[in-house]
């Protein structure tokens, strides 16, 4: 904890180690999952347990973001689609934006708000209620039988409800071009199949992918190395948000400067 | 049976200094002393939780910090544990707790499990409780479903970390009965950290006592309660004058 005599330079120290730490702490644990996957040692029915906790109960925030995410760049661009007349390239813009941009970034932030969040405070909470002793002391191995399947559930399902996410915005960029721009369905769907390419769908999905491993890393780091009782998995909670979403946009920037 | 040999171990400050320790086959003993006297991280080491810097602690004759993953998950086998907090598993109801332990060891009779799982809810006075989940139950009903938990196996080596923290003191008493009974029923090693003295002493055969991270007292539970130690003499007896 920093105190008041410290200079910016100790200040600045300080995070860095702590950000290292961090960073260390969440690719140590990403070495010791890859380890359990060759041969794969997870528990099955904690793997459907968490697909269908994390994905199918994800559907609904997805999609209403995902519907109103469409609309809204539709509203955004139909000033500057009427002035110049551009109505054949609405597609080919809410396509290109969704599927390599807006679509995974928005999804992944809503995945990590609500599964890394949640996935953050269940293993907080039981670390500090020692119940990952309790696992250790009854011969069960915590990675195998408790974080492998979150984090295999997180990359599967947010790479799954990308492609759900995306569908929607689309259909809600269709029906927002038609009820206010005038473009009609077929002209939308045709601007967008026309210029958008495999890679572009193929882009935002590897992000997506990529995203879903951030996530999951961040949140289970954070909720096993949690310390000092329920305060502790509140700053845990907090801490793992921030650090997915930071994960999240540089990996963006990373993935999309070299995917290109 | 359990051998402590010159155990260090230190987070921030040493929390166990050259600790000492043997507790025969068959014994139930009793780990006492003030907060933070390092009691409860002793018995992580013994569970293998935590690794001692320096030092050995041996239970069946192996050596455990030593271990490698497999080798001690085989130990861990033996091995029954009650946490301070329960630690009972939030999404599973009280039989799926208890029976968590035979169904990792590999019993897949239905029949069994449900058996075993009935007779250890009568033993804590919890029978028709099978369905309930952990955040329905008081705290003394959790404590009591981790102590079934601890016991359904029949482990050679028990570790209790205050068993009856938290409970009225008949409940406490019967807490302490049903343990000393079940330990004597299954010949098993007990060790048992609680801050209930007075009751804790009615069921131990030995007693250990740390201070400051060190074992300074080990011995007979009659002894423990006639030692002359200040330390220990004031500590059991409860006496507000002298040296802690």
């Amino acid at each position: 904890m920093a105190t008041e005599e410290e200079g910016p330079a100790a200040q600045t120290g300080r995070a860095v180690l702590s950000l290292a730490t961090d960073v260390g702490g969440a690719a140590v644990l990403a070495a010791r999952l890859a380890r359990r996957m060759v041969p794969p040692r997870l528990d099955g029915p904690e793997l459907w347990r968490n697909l269908y906790r994390m994905g199918v109960r994800s559907l609904p925030i997805v999609g209403v973001t995902a519907l109103f995410t469409g609309g809204i760049m539709v509203i955004q661009a139909g000033v500057l689609i009427r002035r110049f007349g551009a109505e054949g390239l609405l597609g080919w813009g809410a396509g290109f934006t969704t599927l390599r941009e807006v679509g995974p970034i928005l999804i992944a932030l809503m995945f990590s708000g609500r599964v890394g969040a949640n996935n953050t405070a269940e293993l907080a909470t039981m670390t500090v209620t020692e119940q990952i002793d309790a696992l250790e002391t009854l011969a069960i191995d915590p990675l195998s039988y408790l974080i492998l399947p979150r984090v295999l559930s997180m990359v599967v399902m947010l790479f799954v409800l990308t492609v759900y996410g995306d569908v929607l915005a689309l259909l809600g960029a269709a029906f927002m071009g038609d009820a206010l721009l005038g473009v009609s369905t077929a002209t939308f769907w045709n601007g967008l199949l026309d210029a958008i390419r495999v890679w572009d769908l193929a882009t935002g999905l590897i992000k997506s992918a990529l995203f879903g491993g951030v996530i999951a890393l961040s949140s289970s780091h954070y909720g096993l190395s949690v310390s000092g009782g329920a305060p502790g998995v509140g700053r845990a909670v907090n801490a793992s948000v921030v650090a997915s979403a930071t994960g999240i946009f540089v990996c963006d920037y990373l993935a999309t400067y070299i995917l290109q | 049976m359990i051998e402590v040999t010159n155990v260090w171990k230190r987070f921030a400050a040493p929390v166990l200094r050259d600790v000492t320790l043997r507790v025969p086959q068959g014994c139930l003993y009793g780990l006492i002393g003030p907060g933070a006297a390092g009691k409860s991280v002793l018995l992580k080491c013994l569970a293998g939780l935590l690794r001692p810097e320096r030092g050995s602690v041996r239970i069946f004759g192996e050596a455990i910090e030593s271990l490698d993953e497999v080798s001690l998950q085989a130990v861990r086998n033996r091995v029954g544990m009650l946490f301070q907090n329960n630690a009972l598993f939030d999404h599973l109801t009280v039989a799926e707790n208890i029976a968590f332990p035979l169904r990792r060891r590999g019993v897949t009779d239905e029949a069994e499990i449900a058996e075993r799982v009935a007779d250890r809810l009568r033993a804590v006075s919890l029978p028709g409780f099978e369905q309930r989940l952990p955040g329905g139950l008081s705290g003394g009903q959790k404590k009591r479903v981790g102590v079934a938990r601890a016991t359904v196996t029949r482990a050679d080596v028990v570790l209790y970390d205050e068993p009856a923290a938290g409970l009225d003191p008949v409940t406490s008493q019967k807490i302490f009965d049903l343990l000393r009974r079940e330990q004597q029923e299954a010949g098993a090693t007990v060790v048992m950290v609680s801050s209930d003295i007075d009751r804790l002493l009615t069921v131990t055969d030995r007693v250990g006592m740390m201070l400051d991270g060190a074992l300074i007292f080990d011995g007979t539970t009659a002894e423990a309660q006639g030692s002359l130690h200040p330390v220990v003499k004031q500590f059991v007896h409860g006496e507000v004058d002298g040296p802690l």
